[in-house]
Protein backbone atom coordinates (compact mmCIF):
# COMPACT_ATOMS: atom_id res chain seq x y z
CA UNK A 1 0.00 0.00 0.00
CA UNK A 2 1.57 3.27 -0.64
CA UNK A 3 0.71 6.30 1.17
CA UNK A 4 1.28 9.64 -0.25
CA UNK A 5 0.88 13.20 1.47
CA UNK A 6 0.32 16.15 -0.84
CA UNK A 7 0.40 19.43 0.56
CA UNK A 8 -0.64 18.46 4.13
CA UNK A 9 -0.86 21.17 6.30
CA UNK A 10 -2.71 21.15 9.91
CA UNK A 11 -3.85 23.77 12.80
CA UNK A 12 -5.97 22.60 15.51
CA UNK A 13 -9.33 23.69 16.02
CA UNK A 14 -11.30 24.60 19.21
CA UNK A 15 -14.55 26.02 18.65
CA UNK A 16 -13.90 27.19 15.65
CA UNK A 17 -10.98 29.02 15.45
CA UNK A 18 -7.84 27.73 14.69
CA UNK A 19 -4.44 27.90 16.32
CA UNK A 20 -1.22 28.71 14.04
CA UNK A 21 -0.16 25.60 11.69
CA UNK A 22 2.07 23.04 13.43
CA UNK A 23 2.84 21.52 9.71
CA UNK A 24 2.54 23.28 6.48
CA UNK A 25 2.66 22.32 2.96
CA UNK A 26 4.06 18.44 3.52
CA UNK A 27 4.80 16.73 0.27
CA UNK A 28 5.90 12.39 1.07
CA UNK A 29 5.01 9.48 -0.71
CA UNK A 30 5.80 6.08 1.23
CA UNK A 31 6.27 3.37 -1.05
CA UNK A 32 5.28 -0.21 -0.30
CA UNK A 33 7.49 -2.33 2.46
CA UNK A 34 9.31 0.49 3.17
CA UNK A 35 10.86 1.40 6.89
CA UNK A 36 10.38 5.28 7.13
CA UNK A 37 11.32 7.26 9.70
CA UNK A 38 10.18 10.84 10.69
CA UNK A 39 13.12 12.89 12.77
CA UNK A 40 12.99 16.00 14.19
CA UNK A 41 13.05 18.21 17.03
CA UNK A 42 10.46 17.96 19.92
CA UNK A 43 7.74 19.90 19.22
CA UNK A 44 8.45 19.73 15.50
CA UNK A 45 4.78 17.98 14.57
CA UNK A 46 6.33 14.70 13.62
CA UNK A 47 3.64 13.09 15.76
CA UNK A 48 1.18 14.90 14.73
CA UNK A 49 1.90 13.94 11.00
CA UNK A 50 1.72 10.40 12.43
CA UNK A 51 -1.75 10.67 13.77
CA UNK A 52 -2.87 11.96 10.21
CA UNK A 53 -1.85 8.94 8.56
CA UNK A 54 -3.36 6.94 11.67
CA UNK A 55 -6.67 8.78 11.08
CA UNK A 56 -6.92 10.00 14.51
CA UNK A 57 -6.90 13.78 13.11
CA UNK A 58 -7.81 15.78 9.98
CA UNK A 59 -5.68 17.58 7.94
CA UNK A 60 -6.29 21.04 7.80
CA UNK A 61 -4.99 21.54 4.28
CA UNK A 62 -4.05 19.19 1.81
CA UNK A 63 -5.01 15.67 0.84
CA UNK A 64 -3.55 12.11 2.56
CA UNK A 65 -4.38 8.94 0.93
CA UNK A 66 -3.37 4.96 0.82
CA UNK A 67 -3.65 3.22 -2.55
CA UNK A 68 -5.60 6.42 -4.12
CA UNK A 69 -8.23 6.43 -1.55
CA UNK A 70 -8.23 9.17 1.25
CA UNK A 71 -7.55 8.57 4.73
CA UNK A 72 -11.06 9.67 6.73
CA UNK A 73 -10.20 7.62 10.55
CA UNK A 74 -8.17 5.14 12.01
CA UNK A 75 -8.57 1.16 9.86
CA UNK A 76 -7.19 -1.96 10.46
CA UNK A 77 -4.70 -1.40 7.89
CA UNK A 78 -2.88 0.50 10.14
CA UNK A 79 -1.56 -0.31 13.58
CA UNK A 80 -0.25 2.16 16.09
CA UNK A 81 2.56 1.74 18.93
CA UNK A 82 2.00 4.81 21.06
CA UNK A 83 4.77 6.55 23.17
CA UNK A 84 3.43 5.88 26.41
CA UNK A 85 4.12 3.39 28.35
CA UNK A 86 0.96 3.73 30.67
CA UNK A 87 -1.89 4.72 28.88
CA UNK A 88 -2.05 2.66 25.80
CA UNK A 89 -3.00 -0.86 27.36
CA UNK A 90 -6.15 -1.98 29.28
CA UNK A 91 -4.47 -2.94 32.83
CA UNK A 92 -7.76 -5.10 33.12
CA UNK A 93 -6.44 -7.42 30.75
CA UNK A 94 -3.77 -9.65 31.37
CA UNK A 95 -0.53 -9.76 28.85
CA UNK A 96 -2.28 -12.62 26.48
CA UNK A 97 -5.85 -10.66 26.74
CA UNK A 98 -4.50 -7.45 25.87
CA UNK A 99 -2.88 -8.90 22.38
CA UNK A 100 -6.46 -10.60 21.96
CA UNK A 101 -8.59 -7.87 22.58
CA UNK A 102 -8.35 -6.41 18.84
CA UNK A 103 -8.72 -9.81 17.10
CA UNK A 104 -12.02 -10.20 19.20
CA UNK A 105 -13.14 -7.23 18.17
CA UNK A 106 -12.70 -8.02 14.98
CA UNK A 107 -14.79 -10.63 15.52
CA UNK A 108 -11.61 -13.45 14.61
CA UNK A 109 -12.61 -17.31 15.23
CA UNK A 110 -11.72 -18.25 18.57
CA UNK A 111 -8.76 -21.19 17.19
CA UNK A 112 -7.24 -18.88 15.20
CA UNK A 113 -7.45 -16.29 17.44
CA UNK A 114 -5.18 -18.08 20.01
CA UNK A 115 -3.06 -19.22 16.77
CA UNK A 116 -2.55 -15.30 15.86
CA UNK A 117 -1.38 -14.02 19.60
CA UNK A 118 0.66 -16.29 20.36
CA UNK A 119 2.38 -16.05 17.40
CA UNK A 120 2.75 -11.84 18.14
CA UNK A 121 4.07 -12.78 21.39
CA UNK A 122 6.50 -15.40 20.44
CA UNK A 123 7.65 -12.56 18.07
CA UNK A 124 8.07 -10.36 21.15
CA UNK A 125 9.51 -13.21 23.33
CA UNK A 126 6.90 -12.79 25.88
CA UNK A 127 5.21 -16.04 25.33
CA UNK A 128 5.56 -17.15 29.01
CA UNK A 129 4.33 -13.53 30.55
CA UNK A 130 0.52 -14.26 29.15
CA UNK A 131 -0.94 -14.23 32.39
CA UNK A 132 0.49 -11.35 33.75
CA UNK A 133 -1.16 -7.83 33.62
CA UNK A 134 0.40 -4.87 32.20
CA UNK A 135 1.21 -3.46 35.87
CA UNK A 136 3.84 -5.71 36.80
CA UNK A 137 5.57 -5.17 33.24
CA UNK A 138 9.08 -3.23 33.18
CA UNK A 139 8.43 -0.64 30.71
CA UNK A 140 9.99 -2.54 27.59
CA UNK A 141 7.51 -5.46 28.20
CA UNK A 142 5.06 -3.01 27.93
CA UNK A 143 5.87 -1.48 25.07
CA UNK A 144 6.79 -5.44 23.67
CA UNK A 145 2.72 -5.98 24.66
CA UNK A 146 1.84 -2.86 22.47
CA UNK A 147 3.90 -3.99 19.32
CA UNK A 148 2.56 -7.89 19.71
CA UNK A 149 -1.19 -6.84 20.01
CA UNK A 150 -0.40 -4.51 16.51
CA UNK A 151 1.53 -7.41 14.63
CA UNK A 152 -1.88 -10.07 16.03
CA UNK A 153 -3.58 -7.80 13.84
CA UNK A 154 -1.61 -8.29 10.56
CA UNK A 155 -1.60 -4.50 9.67
CA UNK A 156 0.17 -3.51 6.44
CA UNK A 157 0.98 -0.37 8.00
CA UNK A 158 2.69 -0.28 11.00
CA UNK A 159 2.83 3.35 12.75
CA UNK A 160 5.23 4.20 15.97
CA UNK A 161 5.47 7.35 17.42
CA UNK A 162 8.56 6.93 19.71
CA UNK A 163 8.02 3.93 21.23
CA UNK A 164 11.06 3.41 22.86
CA UNK A 165 12.18 6.69 24.28
CA UNK A 166 11.17 6.75 27.25
CA UNK A 167 13.31 3.19 27.62
CA UNK A 168 16.74 3.01 29.11
CA UNK A 169 19.41 2.81 26.47
CA UNK A 170 20.45 -1.30 26.70
CA UNK A 171 16.85 -1.89 26.81
CA UNK A 172 16.54 0.64 23.58
CA UNK A 173 19.38 -0.89 21.53
CA UNK A 174 17.63 -4.86 22.50
CA UNK A 175 14.38 -3.58 20.84
CA UNK A 176 15.82 -1.89 18.11
CA UNK A 177 17.47 -4.89 17.14
CA UNK A 178 14.09 -6.80 17.68
CA UNK A 179 11.97 -4.43 15.62
CA UNK A 180 14.29 -5.07 12.31
CA UNK A 181 14.05 -8.53 13.36
CA UNK A 182 10.17 -8.30 13.25
CA UNK A 183 9.57 -6.11 10.62
CA UNK A 184 12.05 -8.22 8.30
CA UNK A 185 9.75 -11.23 8.77
CA UNK A 186 6.12 -9.88 8.73
CA UNK A 187 7.06 -7.11 5.73
CA UNK A 188 4.71 -4.17 5.37
CA UNK A 189 5.27 -0.67 5.39
CA UNK A 190 6.38 1.24 8.79
CA UNK A 191 6.12 4.56 9.52
CA UNK A 192 8.53 5.19 12.98
CA UNK A 193 9.15 8.55 14.91
CA UNK A 194 12.25 9.16 16.59
CA UNK A 195 14.18 12.17 18.12
CA UNK A 196 17.00 9.55 18.20
CA UNK A 197 19.61 9.99 15.12
CA UNK A 198 21.21 6.40 15.67
CA UNK A 199 17.91 4.59 16.43
CA UNK A 200 17.19 6.43 13.04
CA UNK A 201 20.21 5.04 11.88
CA UNK A 202 19.86 1.88 13.27
CA UNK A 203 15.96 1.31 11.81
CA UNK A 204 15.20 3.65 8.82
CA UNK A 205 15.82 2.65 5.00
CA UNK A 206 14.71 6.58 4.41
CA UNK A 207 15.01 8.95 6.99
CA UNK A 208 13.00 12.71 7.01
CA UNK A 209 14.16 15.05 8.76
CA UNK A 210 11.66 17.70 9.53
CA UNK A 211 11.85 21.57 10.15
CA UNK A 212 11.50 22.93 13.88
CA UNK A 213 8.02 24.26 13.92
CA UNK A 214 5.95 26.00 13.87
CA UNK A 215 4.62 25.39 10.20
CA UNK A 216 6.82 22.31 10.33
CA UNK A 217 8.26 21.25 6.81
CA UNK A 218 10.01 18.37 5.96
CA UNK A 219 13.84 19.49 5.48
CA UNK A 220 15.49 17.05 3.97
CA UNK A 221 15.41 13.48 2.93
CA UNK A 222 18.42 10.93 3.53
CA UNK A 223 18.31 7.33 2.09
CA UNK A 224 20.36 4.89 3.84
CA UNK A 225 21.35 2.02 1.94
CA UNK A 226 22.92 0.18 4.13
CA UNK A 227 21.75 -3.72 5.62
CA UNK A 228 20.94 -4.70 9.13
CA UNK A 229 22.11 -5.13 11.44
CA UNK A 230 23.48 -1.37 10.98
CA UNK A 231 27.16 -1.06 12.33
CA UNK A 232 28.06 2.47 13.59
CA UNK A 233 31.08 1.87 12.93
CA UNK A 234 30.59 1.83 8.92
CA UNK A 235 31.93 4.87 7.59
CA UNK A 236 28.52 5.82 6.27
CA UNK A 237 26.97 5.49 9.29
CA UNK A 238 29.27 7.54 10.52
CA UNK A 239 29.29 10.18 7.56
CA UNK A 240 25.33 10.24 7.59
CA UNK A 241 25.42 11.12 11.67
CA UNK A 242 27.80 13.82 11.20
CA UNK A 243 25.34 15.25 8.59
CA UNK A 244 21.79 14.52 10.22
CA UNK A 245 23.76 15.93 13.27
CA UNK A 246 24.54 19.05 12.01
CA UNK A 247 21.02 19.60 9.90
CA UNK A 248 19.36 18.88 13.28
CA UNK A 249 21.64 21.35 15.46
CA UNK A 250 20.55 23.89 12.95
CA UNK A 251 16.83 23.24 13.39
CA UNK A 252 17.26 23.38 17.28
CA UNK A 253 19.11 26.47 17.33
CA UNK A 254 16.35 28.20 15.59
CA UNK A 255 14.31 27.17 18.10
CA UNK A 256 16.19 28.79 21.17
CA UNK A 257 17.10 31.94 19.69
CA UNK B 1 -12.71 -13.12 37.05
CA UNK B 2 -9.26 -13.46 38.51
CA UNK B 3 -8.05 -13.18 42.27
CA UNK B 4 -5.03 -11.06 42.62
CA UNK B 5 -3.60 -11.33 46.14
CA UNK B 6 -0.96 -8.84 46.06
CA UNK B 7 -0.02 -10.12 49.51
CA UNK B 8 2.58 -12.91 49.44
CA UNK B 9 3.50 -15.27 52.80
CA UNK B 10 6.53 -13.92 53.92
CA UNK B 11 9.08 -16.88 53.73
CA UNK B 12 11.74 -16.12 56.33
CA UNK B 13 10.77 -17.10 59.85
CA UNK B 14 11.65 -13.86 61.16
CA UNK B 15 9.68 -11.98 58.71
CA UNK B 16 6.35 -14.33 59.19
CA UNK B 17 6.70 -13.72 63.15
CA UNK B 18 7.06 -9.78 62.35
CA UNK B 19 3.78 -10.17 59.58
CA UNK B 20 2.22 -12.04 63.03
CA UNK B 21 2.91 -9.13 64.96
CA UNK B 22 2.25 -6.57 62.77
CA UNK B 23 -0.86 -8.08 62.02
CA UNK B 24 -1.76 -8.13 65.99
CA UNK B 25 -1.24 -4.10 66.02
CA UNK B 26 -4.81 -2.80 65.15
CA UNK B 27 -6.28 -5.30 67.64
CA UNK B 28 -4.03 -4.24 70.06
CA UNK B 29 -4.55 -0.74 69.61
CA UNK B 30 -8.53 -1.01 70.03
CA UNK B 31 -8.02 -3.15 73.14
CA UNK B 32 -6.03 -0.80 74.96
CA UNK B 33 -8.70 2.47 73.46
CA UNK B 34 -11.77 -0.25 75.22
CA UNK B 35 -9.37 -0.40 78.37
CA UNK B 36 -8.89 3.45 78.58
CA UNK B 37 -12.55 4.06 78.30
CA UNK B 38 -13.72 1.34 80.95
CA UNK B 39 -11.15 2.64 83.42
CA UNK B 40 -11.98 6.55 82.80
CA UNK B 41 -15.74 5.91 82.97
CA UNK B 42 -15.75 3.94 85.88
CA UNK B 43 -13.58 6.50 87.68
CA UNK B 44 -13.87 9.87 86.57
CA UNK B 45 -16.82 10.54 84.54
CA UNK B 46 -20.37 10.09 85.70
CA UNK B 47 -21.62 7.02 84.33
CA UNK B 48 -25.22 8.45 83.73
CA UNK B 49 -23.28 10.60 80.72
CA UNK B 50 -20.65 7.98 79.84
CA UNK B 51 -21.38 4.41 80.48
CA UNK B 52 -18.52 2.14 80.91
CA UNK B 53 -17.83 -0.23 77.66
CA UNK B 54 -19.37 -3.12 80.17
CA UNK B 55 -22.72 -1.36 80.96
CA UNK B 56 -22.75 -0.55 76.84
CA UNK B 57 -22.22 -4.62 76.32
CA UNK B 58 -25.01 -5.46 79.12
CA UNK B 59 -26.73 -2.97 77.62
CA UNK B 60 -26.53 -4.84 73.96
CA UNK B 61 -27.42 -7.80 75.62
CA UNK B 62 -30.64 -6.64 77.33
CA UNK B 63 -31.65 -5.38 74.13
CA UNK B 64 -31.15 -8.69 72.79
CA UNK B 65 -32.59 -10.35 75.23
CA UNK B 66 -36.03 -7.98 74.11
CA UNK B 67 -35.62 -9.18 70.74
CA UNK B 68 -34.83 -5.70 69.58
CA UNK B 69 -31.36 -5.90 68.51
CA UNK B 70 -31.13 -7.66 65.76
CA UNK B 71 -34.92 -6.22 64.52
CA UNK B 72 -33.29 -2.71 64.64
CA UNK B 73 -29.87 -3.42 63.40
CA UNK B 74 -31.67 -5.37 60.05
CA UNK B 75 -33.81 -2.24 59.86
CA UNK B 76 -31.74 -0.15 59.42
CA UNK B 77 -28.99 -2.39 57.33
CA UNK B 78 -31.63 -3.28 55.03
CA UNK B 79 -32.68 0.36 54.18
CA UNK B 80 -28.97 1.39 54.21
CA UNK B 81 -27.60 -1.63 51.35
CA UNK B 82 -31.24 -1.14 49.33
CA UNK B 83 -30.99 2.36 48.56
CA UNK B 84 -27.09 2.70 48.43
CA UNK B 85 -27.54 -0.75 45.63
CA UNK B 86 -30.67 0.86 43.87
CA UNK B 87 -28.84 4.11 44.00
CA UNK B 88 -25.87 3.13 42.49
CA UNK B 89 -27.68 0.95 40.26
CA UNK B 90 -29.33 4.27 38.97
CA UNK B 91 -26.31 6.83 39.20
CA UNK B 92 -23.71 4.71 37.50
CA UNK B 93 -25.34 4.54 33.91
CA UNK B 94 -26.38 7.87 34.45
CA UNK B 95 -22.52 8.74 35.03
CA UNK B 96 -21.43 7.02 31.87
CA UNK B 97 -23.75 9.19 29.76
CA UNK B 98 -22.55 11.95 31.42
CA UNK B 99 -19.02 11.06 30.88
CA UNK B 100 -19.51 9.69 27.40
CA UNK B 101 -21.50 12.63 26.05
CA UNK B 102 -21.32 16.32 25.18
CA UNK B 103 -25.27 16.67 24.84
CA UNK B 104 -25.92 14.46 27.48
CA UNK B 105 -23.57 16.33 30.15
CA UNK B 106 -25.07 19.81 28.99
CA UNK B 107 -28.48 18.81 29.42
CA UNK B 108 -28.00 16.39 32.83
CA UNK B 109 -25.21 18.85 34.18
CA UNK B 110 -27.25 21.08 35.83
CA UNK B 111 -29.24 19.08 37.45
CA UNK B 112 -26.78 17.18 39.29
CA UNK B 113 -24.65 20.20 40.50
CA UNK B 114 -27.95 21.75 42.32
CA UNK B 115 -29.62 18.51 43.27
CA UNK B 116 -25.94 17.04 44.74
CA UNK B 117 -25.64 20.03 47.37
CA UNK B 118 -29.29 19.69 48.97
CA UNK B 119 -28.64 17.62 51.78
CA UNK B 120 -30.79 14.70 51.62
CA UNK B 121 -31.63 15.31 55.45
CA UNK B 122 -33.32 18.86 54.31
CA UNK B 123 -35.87 16.33 52.51
CA UNK B 124 -36.74 13.63 54.63
CA UNK B 125 -40.04 15.75 55.93
CA UNK B 126 -40.54 16.67 52.09
CA UNK B 127 -40.12 12.29 51.50
CA UNK B 128 -41.97 11.77 54.05
CA UNK B 129 -45.30 14.24 53.44
CA UNK B 130 -44.49 12.89 49.78
CA UNK B 131 -43.95 8.91 49.91
CA UNK B 132 -45.15 7.74 53.61
CA UNK B 133 -43.69 6.89 56.91
CA UNK B 134 -42.78 3.24 54.83
CA UNK B 135 -40.10 1.89 53.87
CA UNK B 136 -40.01 3.59 50.59
CA UNK B 137 -39.63 6.98 51.65
CA UNK B 138 -36.61 6.17 53.27
CA UNK B 139 -34.84 3.23 50.61
CA UNK B 140 -35.49 6.77 48.05
CA UNK B 141 -33.92 9.13 50.54
CA UNK B 142 -30.67 6.18 50.87
CA UNK B 143 -31.06 6.72 47.14
CA UNK B 144 -30.67 9.73 47.03
CA UNK B 145 -28.37 10.18 49.16
CA UNK B 146 -26.31 7.87 47.15
CA UNK B 147 -26.41 8.71 43.85
CA UNK B 148 -24.87 12.09 43.16
CA UNK B 149 -21.46 10.53 44.52
CA UNK B 150 -21.78 7.52 42.56
CA UNK B 151 -22.85 9.84 39.31
CA UNK B 152 -20.22 12.78 39.66
CA UNK B 153 -17.16 9.74 40.55
CA UNK B 154 -18.85 7.71 37.52
CA UNK B 155 -18.60 10.82 35.28
CA UNK B 156 -15.12 11.90 36.63
CA UNK B 157 -13.69 8.31 35.89
CA UNK B 158 -15.03 8.72 32.10
CA UNK B 159 -13.42 11.85 31.53
CA UNK B 160 -10.35 10.83 32.80
CA UNK B 161 -9.78 7.97 30.53
CA UNK B 162 -6.54 8.38 28.53
CA UNK B 163 -7.84 8.88 25.10
CA UNK B 164 -4.92 6.65 23.85
CA UNK B 165 -7.30 3.69 24.92
CA UNK B 166 -10.20 4.64 22.80
CA UNK B 167 -7.80 5.29 19.71
CA UNK B 168 -5.85 2.31 20.28
CA UNK B 169 -9.80 0.44 20.12
CA UNK B 170 -9.87 2.36 16.91
CA UNK B 171 -7.24 0.77 15.19
CA UNK B 172 -8.80 -2.19 16.02
CA UNK B 173 -12.00 -1.24 13.92
CA UNK B 174 -13.84 -1.10 17.34
CA UNK B 175 -17.62 0.71 16.69
CA UNK B 176 -18.49 3.16 19.34
CA UNK B 177 -20.39 0.93 20.78
CA UNK B 178 -17.56 -1.53 21.54
CA UNK B 179 -15.28 1.39 22.88
CA UNK B 180 -18.34 1.94 25.68
CA UNK B 181 -18.43 -1.50 26.22
CA UNK B 182 -15.12 -2.95 26.43
CA UNK B 183 -12.88 0.13 26.84
CA UNK B 184 -14.49 3.16 28.80
CA UNK B 185 -16.38 1.17 31.21
CA UNK B 186 -13.97 -1.09 32.49
CA UNK B 187 -11.64 1.87 32.79
CA UNK B 188 -14.06 3.81 35.02
CA UNK B 189 -14.44 0.81 37.05
CA UNK B 190 -12.18 2.13 39.65
CA UNK B 191 -14.04 5.52 40.16
CA UNK B 192 -17.07 3.75 39.97
CA UNK B 193 -15.84 1.64 42.94
CA UNK B 194 -14.23 4.49 45.17
CA UNK B 195 -17.76 6.57 44.70
CA UNK B 196 -20.11 3.62 45.87
CA UNK B 197 -17.47 3.43 48.83
CA UNK B 198 -17.59 6.71 49.40
CA UNK B 199 -21.62 6.83 48.91
CA UNK B 200 -21.82 3.79 51.80
CA UNK B 201 -20.97 6.45 54.47
CA UNK B 202 -23.25 9.11 53.08
CA UNK B 203 -26.28 5.96 53.20
CA UNK B 204 -25.49 5.78 57.18
CA UNK B 205 -25.45 9.27 57.75
CA UNK B 206 -28.93 9.90 56.21
CA UNK B 207 -30.77 6.71 57.42
CA UNK B 208 -29.84 7.49 61.13
CA UNK B 209 -31.68 11.04 60.27
CA UNK B 210 -34.95 9.64 58.91
CA UNK B 211 -35.08 6.78 61.94
CA UNK B 212 -34.91 9.67 64.32
CA UNK B 213 -37.74 11.53 62.87
CA UNK B 214 -40.03 8.47 61.45
CA UNK B 215 -39.17 5.13 61.99
CA UNK B 216 -40.41 2.30 64.61
CA UNK B 217 -37.09 0.60 64.53
CA UNK B 218 -33.93 0.99 62.86
CA UNK B 219 -31.04 2.22 64.57
CA UNK B 220 -31.63 6.02 64.51
CA UNK B 221 -34.79 5.34 66.44
CA UNK B 222 -33.35 3.10 69.02
CA UNK B 223 -30.65 6.00 69.25
CA UNK B 224 -33.46 8.86 69.92
CA UNK B 225 -36.30 7.00 71.91
CA UNK B 226 -33.68 6.04 74.52
CA UNK B 227 -33.47 9.47 75.77
CA UNK B 228 -36.47 9.10 76.48
CA UNK B 229 -36.63 6.15 78.85
CA UNK B 230 -32.77 7.39 80.09
CA UNK B 231 -31.45 4.51 78.68
CA UNK B 232 -28.01 5.84 78.10
CA UNK B 233 -26.19 2.74 77.60
CA UNK B 234 -28.84 1.72 74.58
CA UNK B 235 -27.82 5.30 73.35
CA UNK B 236 -24.19 4.15 72.69
CA UNK B 237 -24.96 0.44 72.10
CA UNK B 238 -26.93 1.93 69.00
CA UNK B 239 -23.73 4.52 68.19
CA UNK B 240 -21.41 1.58 68.64
CA UNK B 241 -23.65 -0.74 66.06
CA UNK B 242 -23.47 2.63 63.78
CA UNK B 243 -19.54 2.21 63.48
CA UNK B 244 -19.42 -1.25 63.68
CA UNK B 245 -21.64 -2.25 60.71
CA UNK B 246 -20.18 0.77 58.89
CA UNK B 247 -16.79 -1.19 59.36
CA UNK B 248 -18.27 -4.12 58.52
CA UNK B 249 -19.78 -3.01 55.17
CA UNK B 250 -16.83 -1.07 54.00
CA UNK B 251 -14.92 -4.01 54.82
CA UNK B 252 -16.95 -6.74 52.83
CA UNK B 253 -16.83 -4.15 49.87
CA UNK B 254 -13.19 -4.33 50.19
CA UNK B 255 -12.97 -7.22 50.10
CA UNK B 256 -15.23 -7.83 46.66
CA UNK B 257 -13.22 -5.08 45.22
CA UNK B 258 -9.92 -7.04 45.80
CA UNK B 259 -11.31 -10.60 45.10
CA UNK B 260 -14.15 -10.56 42.99
CA UNK B 261 -13.77 -7.74 40.85
CA UNK B 262 -10.08 -7.57 41.35
CA UNK B 263 -8.33 -7.06 37.46
CA UNK B 264 -10.71 -4.27 37.38
CA UNK B 265 -10.02 -2.29 40.82
CA UNK B 266 -7.21 -3.93 42.24
CA UNK B 267 -5.08 -0.27 43.17
CA UNK B 268 -8.45 1.59 44.54
CA UNK B 269 -9.40 -1.24 46.40
CA UNK B 270 -5.85 -1.76 48.41
CA UNK B 271 -6.72 1.08 50.82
Amino acid sequence: MTISLESVGFAYETAGRSSPMILRNIDLTIAEGEFLILLGPSGCGKSTLLRLVAGFDHASEGRLQIDGKPISGPGKDRGMVFQDLESALYEWLTVRENVEFGLQIDGVPRQERIERRDAALKMVNLLDHGDKFPDALSGGMKQRVQIARMLAMRPSIMLMDEPFASLDAQTRQILQNQMVSIWTEVGGTAIYVTHDIREALNLGQRIILMSAGPAANIKHSYDVPMDYPRKQSDPLYIDLLERISADIEEEVSKVWQ
Amino acid sequence: MAVIDQSKPAKVGGATKWVLAANLISPLSVLIGLLIWEVGARLFIDPFFLPPVSAIFLGAVELHQQDLLLTHISASLVRILGGWILGSLVAIPIGLLVGSFLNAKRIIDPYIHFLRFIPAIALVTLFIVWFGVGELSKILLVMYATAFIVMVNTATGVVTIHQNKRLAARTFGASMWQIFWRVTIPAAMPSIYVGMRLALASSFLVIVAVEMLAAESGLGYLIWTSKLYFKIDWMFVGIFLLGFLGLLTDYSWKMFGKHVIGRFVRSAANY
